[in-house]
């Protein structure tokens, strides 16, 4: 027997292992890396920003195109300048040689030059980064570039004196050359906190934020008393019931997307059939208020949430409200309860549990809001309804700002975390009852 | 609460449904109304249908590649999550393992991440697979929602089945896999396919990731695909509310079939029996 159990030990945890996997590999470990990547000022769009670098980096294959040409061009300076010039050309000939062979003298960035010296000249790409980029000491790269630039500025100064106009434009590119490769060594974008800093005073953020809290306690809250009414009146035995459920059901189905595309439709200020009979029941100021104002925006997006959830919210109270057991309801009557008292005293205790993880789960959707705004409204007019979500989307990929569009994803995460937490304490091992033995 | 259904219940019901399916029965009356009459009245019923706004809707942009590509990510999505899932409830519910409260707690938390806490690091990771504008580069992210959502059914499901006839088993000397294949398996068909129904819905209404990794037009999903009809231009409604009806019809099928099932499955999770 002990064999046995062994063995199916053994088996549970093998079969726990793909889930286990998976869930590090997709969702624990992408969340520390949007972390990770919040410390960065790292933007997909900036060639010098484009990869996190902890300690500083030289871009090795632009680095070795410029320096082939850096050379050749200051000994043909040397020829052609005259007196004190010649002195200064040469003394820059010697620093940037002095810092060149410093850098060689790392054997493996060495190796490194000389691999990628050779795919130049074959007009080979260099796609693999390991060999594009090489770690540099902070210090050496500090003063490498400051030397270059410094060079490029005396460059620029000569060729401003420069007498004749030949002269003078082979001073520019030349300083253009050394400015440029001065632009190959990367210094870390490492960057700490700045950027949450920078995000705690961004009044963009802040707005998005208590846009987002407002839809999600607009939102719940309507859907929970609408829902709670609904569940309560067709809590009875009736003909139909098929129809009512599937119709009810047909709205949580449908993507959040397609149904905000309808909404957009109905609620439009010159073809919509709701904003028409709005105005006309004088409920809105004009048929465009829905759409193109910022209250209005914020009513629409509520409006359009609670129409798609409410259904299936009332589904999940129904479920609730059946396991109470009738004998309670006509033992009260039997006691002389009222309506209203048996609602209070039987109903709502006994639907608490039912009440919270529906709360639970509606609140974090709610709050994760992306699509139906993104939708529906675009986060406008002039980002009245931009939720943090959008907010965070908007940085990561229309503007490319990986480090900073990652702090905003991680304030969603931390937000989510402390509604998740705060509900879970009030809901108690009840979240878990019927799991585990 | 076992109250008899009177005549004033049944206009709430009619008034309730009615309220509830507005938005379908309009974009439908537009979808069969020809043009012009969208944009000058807002009269409900046309004198002369057309089906312009259909050919329109399938001609202009690729409507029907759309559902292909969203049927045939949804799939696989589900196979993949549910197969795994169905693994691991059964561990977490009737083997003698340790950590199951850490495992649970794990994939509760992992349900309620949001989606744009991860959408960078698999953006980076989908690109560097060379993975972008294809049907794995979704199905990977779509298991962030639907395995924890899988796991999470399912358990309930498992839990569900009676312990006697997997400890007979056990005294047949069956082995714990011959157990889980033979025994419990068959048993939890119905919710597994419940599951099944869920996760696949989930994954046919994904937007996000669908939006960020598949930017090429012919892999854009449903949701995606019919957000991407308004131009900068104009906004074709005609185009969208045939679109709308085409690609709701599965859903209302889906729906009116399983319509016990999707109940059972959803509120499994939230109510104690």
């Amino acid at each position: 027997m002990k064999k046995f159990h062994l063995n199916e030990k053994r088996l549970g945890y093998l079969m726990i292992l793909p889930s286990i996997i998976l869930v590090v590999l997709i969702t624990l470990w992408p969340v520390a890396q949007s972390f990770y990547n919040s410390l960065f000022d790292y933007r997909l769009n900036d060639p010098t920003r484009s990869e996190r670098m902890l300690s500083a980096n030289m871009d090795l294959e632009r680095y070795v195109d410029n320096y082939f040409y850096i050379d050749s061009q200051l000994s043909n300076l040397e020829g052609s300048a005259d007196g004190d010039d010649i002195a200064t050309i040469q003394q820059a000939r010697e620093t940037i040689e002095g810092f060149h062979s410093e850098l060689a003298s790392d054997s493996e960035i060495n190796a490194k030059m000389e691999q990628i010296d050779e795919m130049l000249m074959n007009f080979q790409p260099i796609s693999d980064s390991d060999l594009k980029y090489a770690k540099l000491d902070n210090d050496f790269a500090e003063d490498y570039r400051t030397a270059l630039n410094s060079i490029s500025e005396e460059l620029q100064v000569m060729a401003g004196e420069a007498d004749n106009e030949d002269l003078a434009q082979n001073y520019e590119q030349t300083s253009s050359l050394i400015e440029a490769t001065s632009t190959n060594i990367l210094e870390s974008n490492f960057i700490g906190f700045s950027n949450y800093a920078k995000y705690l005073q961004d009044g963009r953020m802040w707005k998005s934020l208590s846009n987002t809290m407002i839809f999600t306690i607009a939102s719940v809250a309507f859907e929970l008393v609408l829902g709670l009414a609904v569940a309560l009146l067709i809590n009875r035995t009736f003909s139909g019931r098929g129809i009512v459920r599937a119709s009810v059901l047909i709205p949580w189905a449908i993507p959040t997307a397609v149904g905000a595309m309808m909404w957009g439709f109905l609620l439009d200020g010159q073809t919509g059939v709701i904003a028409h009979y709005f105005n006309e029941w004088n409920l809105i100021p004009n048929s465009s208020w829905l759409l193109s104002t910022s209250s209005g925006g914020m009513f629409s997006i509520i409006f359009a949430d609670v129409w798609k959830t409410t259904p299936y919210m009332a589904l999940l109270l129904l479920a609730g409200l059946q396991t109470i057991p009738n004998s309670l309801y006509e033992a009260s009557d039997v006691d002389g309860a009222n309506k209203f008292q048996q609602f209070f005293k039987i109903t709502l205790p006994l639907l608490k549990s039912s009440i919270l993880v529906a709360l639970l789960f509606r609140t974090l959707d709610a709050f994760r809001v992306f699509d139906l705004i993104y939708v529906l409204t675009g986060g406008g007019p002039a980002n009245a309804t931009e939720s943090i979500s959008i907010y965070a989307y908007i940085t990561l990929f229309s503007q490319q700002n990986f480090g900073e569009g990652s702090v905003l994803s991680v304030i969603v995460f931390l937000a989510v975390a402390l509604i998740s937490f705060i509900y879970v304490r009030l809901i108690g091992s009840d979240l878990f009852a019927g799991r585990t033995k | 609460m076992n109250k008899r259904a009177g005549i004033g219940f049944y206009i709430f019901l009619i008034i309730f449904v009615f309220l509830v399916m507005f938005p379908f029965i309009w974009v439908f009356l537009t979808s069969i109304k020809p043009v012009g009459e969208i944009f000058t009245s807002f009269k409900w019923f046309t004198t002369n249908p057309t089906t312009e706004s259909y050919e329109a809707a399938v001609t202009n942009r690729p409507l029907l590649r759309y559902m292909l590509n969203s049927f045939v990510v949804s799939t696989v999505t589900t196979i993949l999550a549910v197969g795994c899932a169905a693994f691991a409830s059964y561990a977490v519910t009737r083997l003698p393992i340790k950590g199951k409260g850490l495992f649970l707690g794990v994939i509760l938390a992992a349900s309620m991440f949001p989606q744009v806490a991860v959408i960078s690091p698999i953006f980076n990771i989908v690109t560097e697979l060379g993975l972008r504008n294809s049907y794995t580069g979704l199905v990977i992210p779509y298991m962030t929602i639907s395995l924890p959502l899988s796991i999470w059914i399912l358990s309930t499901f498992f839990q569900k089945i009676p312990f006697e006839l997997e400890e007979s088993a056990k005294l047949d000397g069956a082995s714990p896999f011959q157990t889980f294949r033979k025994i419990i398996l068959p048993l939890a068909t119905p919710g597994i396919f419940t599951t099944a129904i869920l996760v696949f819905i989930a994954a046919w209404n994904e937007y996000l990731f669908a939006l960020t990794i598949n930017s090429d037009d012919v892999w854009r999903t449903v949701p995606v695909g019919i957000s991407m009809y308004q131009s900068e231009y104009s906004v074709p409604w005609g185009d969208i509310s045939a679109a709308t009806v085409i690609v709701t019809i599965p859903i209302v099928i889906l729906v009116l079939i399983f319509q016990r099932r999707i109940v059972s499955g959803l509120t499994s999770g939230s109510v104690k029996e």
